[in-house]
């Protein structure tokens, strides 16, 4: 067994190679906003452009096929181009692009060659930023139930509907959206995928007012929106995996989504809790000296290394292609658990201190006031903590009469 | 980055499920735990010729040399069964004291019958103030002439009634450091003085070790007298991980039972596993079984490599002890009246869980030197 990722000469002469050209390419009022709501257009600009700079080198999809736009790159190199970035507290994308993380690879496992050439190289090289469009006012942890619907007339098809809890700051090209294709099919075969223009006429949008934008990983939406769709015609060509296919497409996206991706970062919180509460003095003692917090801390601590820990297991398990099973929900649940009982402990630790961003008395910079919002919110996005533990079951074997596989990914 | 096990890993790993499962089977590991020292010197002989009670001995000293991990990953399966006796005590733990305290003669002595099962050893460390660090160790050996006389309880012994021989912690010096005046005495069980009575209770394997004038020459300190606790403190933090990885076993095999039986016991006309609340218990379990392992084996991993592995040796013996006892809870929660049925097999786990919680320390004594490892 060995936990380190380990590098050749080779190796590290790419990573001194990705450093130089970060170095090069990263202003640094490009640097992460402490609230991701915040973000400005700007900086949103600049993200943009370094995404297609990394993109323009394969880089910025760096394990997927070079005829599409790919790098064709190894594990290895991938996780090095993703180490540089994280010391700038950037992940790869460097912006909110989850219909192009999450959709290239359905587009990949099910797209027609056809499809692959036209949609893969502009979301792999960065040209295009992308936001999937699954959730609905009446179709949540019950996905299979969206009521948007797409008839088909001519070469396209007309979509209306509506989805909600969706996008980012700064609008989208492309829109990655599950559809109901047969509104009298059997359920799950009923559904279909489009990838669809956000320019095109007929759509329209309203932000959402709230708590905070959680993301599934990666980097923060920082606002969601809900998403019109009135007559909205669509050539039939953008209907990616076959016409009531769409649920087995949905494998691939979800299992990606419900924490299947894997992960090596770690999560910061923790190690800014420590520092924080080590460097802090209280009633003339360093906080961490209070046996109570100490108590906290150790138990944060250890939700964070048991999360660490099982995102580099998935993160090998994909990219070693390894079979897998309840693994990516449980490394999601973990996460959505986990971060609920780490805010509590720094509200435990901290008191009131936990909850301000009061520019005055703020202890963290506004971190721990985002963190403990975000720790609410994240419970949601790519599946309840209830729905983790559905397909975990499904996946143990018990949930149904038939076990369920995990999802093709690339 | 790899977290497979090698090839010849994998191999060791399915020649011990192949010989739990053949020699070791339920009704043979019910037996043995109404033994006293919970196994058999049938099970004990083979487990010998294995060269498992060797695993974790150098071959210099008669042992396999096979390293931590490979122990860890025999220790896995010994945990699936559960086999208890005293194969950890004696051939991690006690090998381990005595290879990191003992001298150059005393390991050549002791490690070959140790790893050859004619000796048994057991370490009395704990006493009624219970506790694993080194201020826990109150009792103390006077000297006399060139013999030390031992008095003193040694209490919540692990395997001592199974044990040929005795590793006795005991001050032979004082000053306000605790980690200072620690020695190891080898003490042979039958020596005059030295009585073991097992204990009663919810536990499998704990004694109580009384050393009543116990004579013992000035040879049986293993090493330095009262520099023990450096050798002791690196012992611990090898054998842990070990005993992580047979908790590990122990939450796997809990999880497939408790798995299997929610497929297949039918109540309100659909197997019970269609219940979400049933479902519940079930993935408390193999969330337990995840952290447990990989915490171990990374700790193992920085063992092995020689990296500071401190606090990856707490952290591992807390998840896998808190996590081992929950994981059993929640599955006698699953299986309610057949579980506490002593023959269906639940209730070996779950003794062991508890019996293993407090060996090298609870969680609470994990935790808290973990946080020492921080530098909170």
């Amino acid at each position: 067994m060995d936990f380190e990722l380990r590098y050749t000469p080779e190796q590290e002469a790419f990573r001194k190679e990705v450093r130089a050209f970060l170095e090069a390419n990263i202003p640094p009022e490009l640097e992460e906003p402490v609230d991701p709501a915040n973000l400005s257009y700007e900086q949103y600009l600049m993200r943009r452009e370094l995404g297609r700079k990394l993109g323009e080198r394969g880089w910025l999809f760096p394990t997927f096929p070079k005829e599409y736009g790919g790098g064709g790159l190894p594990m290895e190199l991938a996780v090095i181009i993703e180490e540089e970035l994280d010391r700038y507290g950037l992940s790869l994308p460097p912006y909110y692009n989850t219909g192009g993380t999450l959709g290239a690879p359905c587009i990949l496992v099910w797209g027609t060659e056809e499809q692959k050439r036209y949609f893969l190289p502009p979301i792999l090289k960065g040209e295009v930023r992308v936001w999937q469009l699954l959730t609905e006012p009446g179709a949540g942890s019950d996905l299979a139930s969206v009521k948007t619907l797409a008839v088909r007339d001519g070469d396209h098809y007309i979509i209306n509907g509506q989805k909600t809890f969706v996008g980012s700051l700064h609008g989208a090209d492309w829109m990655w959206t599950i559809v109901c294709t047969d509104p009298n099919g059997r359920r799950h075969e009923n559904l279909s995928w489009f990838m669809i223009p956000a320019d095109l006429p007929g759509i329209s949008m309203t932000p959402l007012d709230l708590l905070t934008a959680g993301g599934e990983g990666g980097a923060s939406p920082g606002a969601k929106f809900t998403v019109y769709f009135d007559n909205v015609r669509v050539p039939a060509f953008n209907l990616v995996g076959g016409e009531n296919n769409g649920w087995k497409v949905a494998t691939t996206h979800l299992e990606l989504e419900h924490g299947g991706a894997g992960s090596i970062r770690r999560n910061r919180i923790v190690d800014r809790l420590i520092e924080y509460c080590k460097t802090t003095c209280r009633n003339g003692q360093p906080l961490s000296k209070d046996p109570d917090i100490r108590d906290l801390l150790v138990e944060c601590y250890i939700d964070a290394e048991i999360g660490r820990l099982f995102n580099l297991r998935n993160y090998w398990l994909r990219h070693t292609r390894r079979p897998r099973t309840y693994e990516g929900p449980q490394a999601s649940l973990h996460r959505k658990v986990s971060g609920l009982r780490i805010a509590e402990a720094i509200v435990k630790a901290l008191g009131p201190y936990a909850l301000t961003n009061d520019p005055a008395w703020d202890p963290s910079g506004g971190h721990l006031e985002v963190f403990h919002r975000a720790s609410i919110v994240a419970t949601h996005p790519g599946g309840t903590i209830e729905i983790q533990k559905v397909i975990m079951a499904r996946r143990i074997g018990i949930g149904r009469a038939v076990r369920e596989e995990a999802g093709t990914v690339v | 980055m790899d977290l497979a096990l090698t090839e010849s890993q994998e191999m060791l790993k399915s020649a011990a499920r192949t010989f739990m499962e053949r020699e070791c089977p339920r009704q043979v590991l019910l037996d043995l735990d109404r033994t006293e020292t919970g196994i058999s010197p049938e099970v004990w002989g083979r487990l010998a010729r294995m060269g498992w009670l060797g695993l974790a001995i150098p071959a210099e000293y008669g042992g396999e040399g096979a390293g931590l991990l490979d122990t860890a990953v025999v220790y896995e399966q010994l945990g699936r069964g559960p086999l208890g006796g005293p194969h950890f005590s004696s051939a991690v733990l006690g090998a381990q004291v005595v290879l990191e305290c003992g001298t150059e003669d005393q390991r050549r002595e002791v490690l070959p019958r140790v790893a050859a099962g004619e000796d048994i050893l057991a370490l009395a460390y704990t006493e009624p103030d219970y506790g694993w660090g080194p201020e826990s160790v109150k009792m103390t050996a006077r000297r006399d002439g060139t013999d030390y006389i031992l008095d003193g309880v040694k209490l919540f012994v692990h395997d001592a009634a199974a044990a040929t021989h005795l590793l006795c912690v005991a001050r032979t010096g004082d000053g306000s450091d605790p980690t200072a005046g620690l020695s190891v005495f080898l003490v042979d069980r039958s020596e005059p003085g030295v009585s073991v009575r097992i204990m009663s209770g919810f536990m499998a394997g704990l004694c109580e070790v009384r050393f009543d004038g116990v004579r013992v020459p000035a040879g049986a300190v293993l090493g330095e007298p009262g520099t023990a606790w450096s050798g002791l403190n690196r012992a611990f933090l090898k054998a842990a991980p070990v005993l992580c990885a047979y908790k590990v076993g122990g939450i796997e095999a809990v999880f497939e039972m408790s798995v299997s039986y929610s497929q297949t016991r039918v109540q309100f006309g659909q197997p019970i596993g269609r219940f979400q609340r049933v479902q519940d218990h079930i993935i408390d379990i193999v969330n337990h079984l995840d952290a447990a392992r990989w915490t171990t084996y990374e700790a193992i991993w920085k063992l092995e490599t020689g990296r500071p592995a401190e606090a990856s040796v707490h952290l591992a013996k807390a998840v896998a002890s808190e996590g081992f006892y929950r994981a059993c809870n929640s599955a006698h929660e699953v299986h309610a009246g057949i579980g506490s049925v002593r023959n269906y097999g639940l209730v070996l786990y779950t003794k062991a869980s508890r019996s293993l919680y407090n060996y090298l320390g609870d969680p609470k004594f994990h935790k808290r030197r973990l946080a020492h490892a921080l530098e909170l």
